[in-house]
């Protein structure tokens, strides 16, 4: 009943172009990327029995907060463990996985609210959501690779851009929908999830039934501009010019540089690779949780003056523009990164970030309100960045063979820097004010010179990863 | 004519997941907005 879904369905017959892929990869990601968004059902979560305010027998934002937590560790957990499992099955099996538990999730949350029990919700968003989230961000990314080995940072980024911008869908959807269907008597929470979940799915089933993966040895063509024949997998594809029209199994697809996903956790590159993403999200995540809060107390009436002071309206705008940043610099720095390198790319990353952050407690000494909106920008969108190009420096590490399965286990470095960097800033704030005694806007020059620490931690990393041993490599004559 | 449909599948595609992110990146356009008022 479901062949359709089996990967020998998905190979793409000979001159399939390309650039039908890419929507494919984004309708997924701009689904899942809904999870950015989730802080806009906080506030009517906690208030489903007061309506108006919070009442007893309502959730507490601690409750609540819980299932973003939750759904990013499944997130992670999940990208590890059926990473094996997608390469194996293809993308398309992968892909309907995910949209059947992303939308599944919405559907036993819608549920939960309903019922008004809370461990449903964790189970709906935070579990089965999470675990949709997991395969269908590792799925599309491990596809596009395969699909432009000239450009993977590009191609990656496409993908990963589209997760970026799914929140700056979801949380006007999700606003309009709960405004939509609220009563005096009902937040119309349940109903949103309801419709959220059965647009997620059609959008995401796009996906599904239009995703390909690349035959042995396929010829790149860009609209017909430049013909090019480039070997996809190993050098035996670039002795024809024709395209085979033949599947070829695994063991002809690999790469004599290519590292399956069990030895590549083997290698110390990985484990770099690990700190470097690790780092670099744990820098970014932790400040942009803070944002709003943090542009109206370094800039409040009381330090720049009335007339300079960033009201809360403008604080809004200020986490949009970073939202921005964060999207663009998902294409922007992992296009770069295939004419400059992964290695260059990151280690701007960790140059350029440490500085800004060393710059930022200036820019609110001098009341630059442009200087720190700036710095954050730019801070972001190498936060955005580092997400992009990390799938494509793990394929010039180990190779496009099991690169999906190797990029779902490392995506357990942002779940330990989701739950780590918002902690840190939150616990450092925290104890300055309490025990320092500082006044809330200078209790940020810490955790600026904190961050800076970290991304050089990272650059150190950076600057160690060298080539994989041969040792580790795939060998092509098996007994 | 399969040039065209091509091309026409591609527009289509490309059409389905651009209109929704632009949107999004419009309204997060509008919300920045505020920042420069």
């Amino acid at each position: 009943m479901f062949q359709f879904l089996d990967k020998s369905h998905t190979i793409a017959p000979p001159g399939y172009n390309r650039w039908l892929v890419p929507p494919a990869a984004l309708s997924i990601h701009l689904c899942i990327g809904q999870i950015y968004a989730y802080s806009v059902f906080n506030q009517p979560l906690t208030q489903l029995v007061g309506i108006t305010e919070s009442a007893p027998g309502d959730w507490s934002l601690v409750q609540v907060g819980l299932i973003f937590s939750i759904a990013l560790f499944c997130l992670g957990a999940s990208a590890a463990v059926f990473g094996k499992w997608l390469e194996r099955v293809g993308p398309r099996r992968a892909m309907f996985t995910s949209a059947l538990c992303f939308a599944g999730g919405f559907v036993l949350s819608a549920i939960g609210v309903e019922l008004h029990q809370i461990w449903l919700l964790y189970l709906g968003h935070g579990v089965l959501g999470g675990i949709g989230l997991g395969l269908g961000y590792i799925s599309p990314v491990s596809t596009l690779i395969k699909w432009f080995p000239d450009r993977p940072g590009m191609a990656t980024g496409m993908a990963i851009m589209g997760f970026g911008g799914g929140a700056m869908v979801a949380s006007p959807l999700a606003i309009w929908l709960m405004e939509h269907f609220k009563t005096p008597t009902d937040m119309g929470v349940s109903q949103t999830f309801l419709v959220m979940g059965g647009l997620y799915l059609c959008f995401m089933l796009f996906g599904v039934f239009t995703v390909r993966i690349p035959n042995f040895g396929f010829q790149i063509s860009d609209f017909g501009s430049k013909q090019e024949i480039r070997p996809l997998f190993s050098s035996e594809s670039s002795k024809g010019t024709a395209v085979k029209s033949s599947p070829k199994p695994k063991s002809e697809i690999r790469n004599p540089k290519s590292v399956d996903a069990n030895m590549a956790i083997k290698t110390p590159q990985f484990y770099l690779l690990f700190l470097v993403l690790m780092l670099n999200v744990t820098a970014g995540i932790g400040v942009l949780g803070q944002a709003s809060v943090m542009i109206q107390e370094m800039f409040s009436e009381k330090v720049v003056g009335t007339n300079r002071a960033v009201t809360a309206a403008a604080a809004g705008g200020f986490v949009g523009l970073l939202s921005l940043f964060n999207m663009g610099g998902r294409f922007f720095w992992s296009s770069m990164s295939d004419r400059i390198g992964r290695k260059y790319t990151y280690s701007i990353f960790f140059l350029l970030g440490a500085l800004l952050y060393f710059l930022v407690p200036l820019t609110g000494q001098m009341g630059s309100v442009v200087g720190f909106v700036a710095a954050f920008c730019i801070i972001m969108s190498m936060y955005g960045g580092g997400f992009a190009t990390i799938p494509a420096y793990l394929r010039d590490m180990f190779g496009v063979m099991e690169v999906g399965a190797i990029h779902g286990r490392l995506l357990l470095a942002w779940s330990a820097a989701a739950i780590l960097g918002p902690q840190l800033v939150n616990l450092l704030r925290a104890w300055q004010i309490e025990q320092l005694q500082l006044p809330a806007a200078q209790a940020y020059s810490v955790t600026m010179y904190l961050m800076a620490g970290l991304l050089l931690v990272g650059l150190v990393c950076n600057l160690l990863i060298k080539p994989v041993d041969s040792k580790f490599h795939y060998k092509t004559e098996q007994p | 004519m399969k040039k065209q449909n091509l091309t026409l599948r591609l527009v289509l595609y490309w059409a389905f997941v651009g209109i929704p992110l632009l949107w999004g990146v419009g309204m997060t356009v509008v919300k920045a907005l505020a920042l420069f008022q």
